[in-house]
């Protein structure tokens, strides 16, 4: 009886590794940037889709700070920028339009897109922890590339219409 | 569903004109500069009711009146002028207009006309019943709103190191048409740039609208200790920041006291130095009344003027009343 009682435990934990497992597989995978960092700015998590585009393994970044790895952003705007996720919990944005990207990737369609690089969208989102505070912070990042071209093209169109209009209406 | 156009050069005329109007219409209202926008707009829509001004450039009034005679427009119109010389009201009751009101309009005159003419038949259908805003519940979400700033603003104080006012939110339910003019009394000669952002949780769905005034930045800059200069580039990210922090910080401060939580969408730039108008002309016939919260923020010291306005769509009102209904038990 008692043999498998301790079957029944051993195979309830093996169902939690497993489904552990596809979880983190899930994070790898994702087609969005995860990155998780604390208050220090050291990387803690580095998903597959950051791995693929910035051709760095996890192993690299690890436990080192995003300015170490990225020099082009500032410590002084990314202080102000997640300040109050964590002191205050709430999301903070950055839009393409205000920033066409925070890490310069590549364009994910290299032959049939004209985009110079990869426009995104960044959401700082904050983990509290167990104790019941916010020492790290989940930043994702989305390929906006494809709303950014369109949007382009189309203030360029109305730009190029108003000047037919203007040249009809001599 | 009755849909007014008020066409007029001046901006003070549009404004006075649509305060006008019946409190309770049902419907929309929109605005022209002058007659060819007026009649681009009959084309390309339902105008029931225009609202006439005669002296304005590029298509007067008359003009108006004629062309809506040639193409058989059939929009009922109403004169509003200035010019009160009877030839004038000959002229335009030759021309097709049902109505002559003389500038400066008044509420009961504007009214009165539109009675006479059985134009708020249509409009006067009872629909309001269903949807009041109980005293008791307007006073629930007061507090809770109230509350929430109260959270706010103290976190908000200790980010910037100013003593944020504390404004008291106004709460009601609000038409289109209200919309408009509630955003209107924000345009005044000022150019404003706006952020919405989508929310939703439980059930509970709507929609943050973020309007600063453009004279704001230079101080939002100081206060977010920004040293750079003020372009346009640094005004948008400006406008993200203040937009993420007065934004999360009032939704989480309800969420809390709902027990609940609500996830935000990407913040979407409604536009930089458009008047206000223009920022919300794009989407204006997808509703008919929703839950507005009204909050205008002011620091102490500083000449930011912002608005937040917090708007809940239809069916989220029975969720929130149960979760408010729940919290007024306690």
């Amino acid at each position: 009886m008692q043999s498998s009682n301790l079957d029944q435990s051993s195979k309830e934990a093996l169902d939690e590794l497993l489904e552990f497992h596809w979880m983190m597989d899930m994070i790898q995978t994702v087609d969005v940037g995860i990155v998780v960092f604390n208050r220090q700015f050291e990387i803690k998590v580095w998903n597959g889709f950051m791995e693929a585009h910035s051709g760095l393994l996890p192993s690299d970044v690890r436990d080192k700070s995003i300015f170490s790895l990225f020099p082009d952003i500032q410590l002084k705007w990314l202080e102000a920028k997640t300040r109050p996720v964590f002191d205050l919990r709430t999301r903070a944005f950055i839009t393409w339009e205000q920033r066409p990207y925070l890490f310069k990737f590549r364009n994910y369609r290299p032959i049939t897109s004209n985009a110079p690089y990869m426009y995104q969208n960044v959401v700082f989102s904050p983990l509290v922890s167990a104790t019941g505070t916010v020492d790290n912070i989940c930043m994702m990042v989305y390929d906006m590339t494809d709303a950014a071209s369109a949007k382009k093209q189309l203030l360029s169109l109305q730009v190029k219409q108003n000047e037919m209009n203007e040249i009809a209406s001599k | 569903m009755l849909s007014v156009l008020i066409c007029d050069d001046s901006l003070v005329a549009r404004k006075q004109v649509a305060k006008c109007l019946p409190q309770d219409l049902e419907g929309s209202v929109n605005f022209a500069k002058h007659g060819a926008e007026a009649i681009t707009a009959i084309l390309d829509g339902q105008v029931d009711i225009l609202l006439l001004d005669l002296n304005m450039p590029v298509l007067d009034g008359y003009g108006t009146l004629k062309q809506i005679q040639e193409l058989e427009l059939g929009t009922k119109t109403i004169v509003v002028s200035g010019d009160i010389q009877s030839e004038a009201k000959e002229r335009v009751s030759a021309l097709g207009a049902i109505d002559f009101i003389q500038k400066p309009v008044n509420s009961e005159e504007l009214i009165a006309s539109l009675h006479k003419h059985k134009l708020l038949d249509a409009a006067e259908t009872p629909q309001n019943s269903e949807l009041n805003l109980d005293e008791l519940v307007r006073d629930c979400y007061q507090e809770v709103v109230n509350v929430a700033m109260g959270q706010a603003g103290s976190h908000l104080s200790k980010i910037m190191d100013v003593f944020v006012k504390l404004p008291i939110p106004n709460v009601s339910l609000i038409e289109v048409s209200e919309l408009h003019m509630m955003l209107s009394d924000l345009d005044e000669a000022d150019r404003t740039s706006g952020v919405c952002q989508g929310f939703l949780g439980d059930g509970i769905s709507g929609e943050a609208l973020l309007m600063v005034t453009d004279s704001s930045f230079k101080d939002v800059a100081k206060i977010l200790r920004i040293t750079d200069e003020v372009d346009d580039q640094l005004q948008l990210e400006l406008l993200m920041d203040l937009a993420s922090l007065l934004i999360g910080t009032c939704l989480s401060g309800i969420a809390n006291q709902l027990d609940m939580h609500f996830r935000q969408g990407h913040p979407v730039v409604l536009g930089q130095h458009q008047s206000v108008q223009e920022l919300i002309a794009l989407n204006k016939n997808a509703w008919k009344k929703t839950l507005a919260i009204e909050v205008s923020y002011g620091l102490d010291g500083y000449d930011i003027r912002c608005d937040l306005i917090l708007l809940f769509t239809e069916e989220s009102m029975d969720m929130m009343n149960a979760k408010l209904a729940h919290l007024m038990d306690e």
